[in-house]
């Protein structure tokens, strides 16, 4: 019987739990509170990126996120999928199960890389604030050498994977 | 006007009035592709439902062991305990640092740019700043999810790499904005 990794995972939660448990009940009981807030944003957004995977599933064809981030494409599969993952506004947490989707219906593993790294980095939603932190300057800065240096890392995941 | 006092009133109030107001909006959006599928393409309804369903359990038990992870991660190993040991670290450790330290941690870069502005302002270089963002991109703490999804390779391969990626990023960043002058336009505050 093949040993479901979920479990694992869990188990060393519980661990870890009874570890902080027995050094720290108090803070323990922010951790859950903690723990709870998380789930609280990433289980709805789940359910979403989920319905959403679903969706295209339904009315995108496979033939057609292969011909946009598929392997043949490699470079520009790599710019595709990190415009794609700069305007996708999703959680880190979702943005895992999302690159999974688009891996299994045919994207190589360069759109992959592109789509994941500017989904966490660059988003559009989160320059104003950049901007407003860091002055505009350094925020299209940082965001163009990301955007060039997740193309390098797209390369380099082509390569070795 | 109304609006934004009470957001940020609700900020410090009740927090989870927020979460459970964004909650309900993404399962709102859910349902409306939901219930449009339903109305144009009935066909389909099963097939969204199977992926929803297959999908979730096949990632519940990871998602939940995950967030009991980050929250310990977050009462344990704060931001602000990270910030205070690389305000100490000048030069390039500080910049090695700044570039492997923050993969631990959780949240989102709503939360980070505001840390790293901190950082800036006690005195972290430039390049500490900009790598302090990009390793954060590693979320170690969401690994056993992105190994799920994308296989052990990927994730071993993407968490090793984002070193080098935050590293270079931070120099060549700081190398160009000094060229240019500094980080501003100061903003008008």
């Amino acid at each position: 019987m093949k040993l479901d990794s979920g479990w694992i995972y869990l188990l060393i939660a519980g661990i870890l739990i009874v570890i902080s448990l027995i050094k720290d009940t108090g803070k323990t009981k922010k951790a859950f509170v903690t723990s709870a807030k998380v789930a609280l944003t990433v289980f709805p957004v789940l359910f979403m990126i989920f319905v959403m995977m679903g969706f295209l599933e339904s009315f995108v064809s496979k033939q057609t996120i292969a011909s946009w981030f598929g392997p043949n494409h490699s470079f520009l599969g790599i710019i595709y999928g990190e415009l794609l993952g700069s305007f996708a506004m999703i959680e880190p947490a979702a943005v895992f199960p999302f690159a999974g989707f688009l891996k299994l219906n045919g994207a190589g593993y360069g759109a992959v890389i592109g789509f994941v790294m500017s989904a966490m980095l660059i988003g559009v939603t989160h320059m104003p604030l950049e901007g407003q932190l860091f002055g505009v300057r350094f925020m299209v800065v940082r965001n163009l050498i990301t955007f060039l240096l997740i193309l390098l890392m797209g390369i380099v995941f082509m390569g070795v994977l | 006007m109304k609006d934004s006092s009470s957001l940020h009133a609700g900020k410090h109030k009740n927090p989870w009035v927020k979460l459970i107001r964004s909650a309900l909006l993404y399962i709102a959006i859910a349902l409306a592709i939901w219930g449009w599928v339903a109305l144009f393409s009935p066909a389909h309804v099963s097939d969204i439902t199977k992926t929803v369903y297959l999908t979730f359990s096949k990632v519940i038990k990871i998602i939940i062991a995950v967030t009991l992870g980050i929250g310990l991660l977050q009462v344990w190993v704060t931001p602000e305990q990270i910030s205070r040991i690389l305000g100490k670290e000048a030069g390039w450790r500080g910049i090695i640092l700044a570039s492997t330290i923050p993969l631990i941690l959780g949240g989102s870069l709503f939360v980070i740019l505001p840390l790293v502005k901190a950082l800036r302002e006690k005195g972290a270089r430039l390049a500490a700043c900009i790598a302090f963002i990009s390793a954060w991109s590693g979320k170690a703490p969401l690994l056993p999810l992105e190994i799920e999804f994308l296989g052990l390779p990927f994730g071993v391969l993407r968490l090793v790499l984002t070193i080098p990626f935050a590293l270079v990023t931070g120099l060549i960043g700081e190398m160009v904005l000094e060229r240019l002058g500094g980080e501003s336009p100061k903003e008008i505050s």
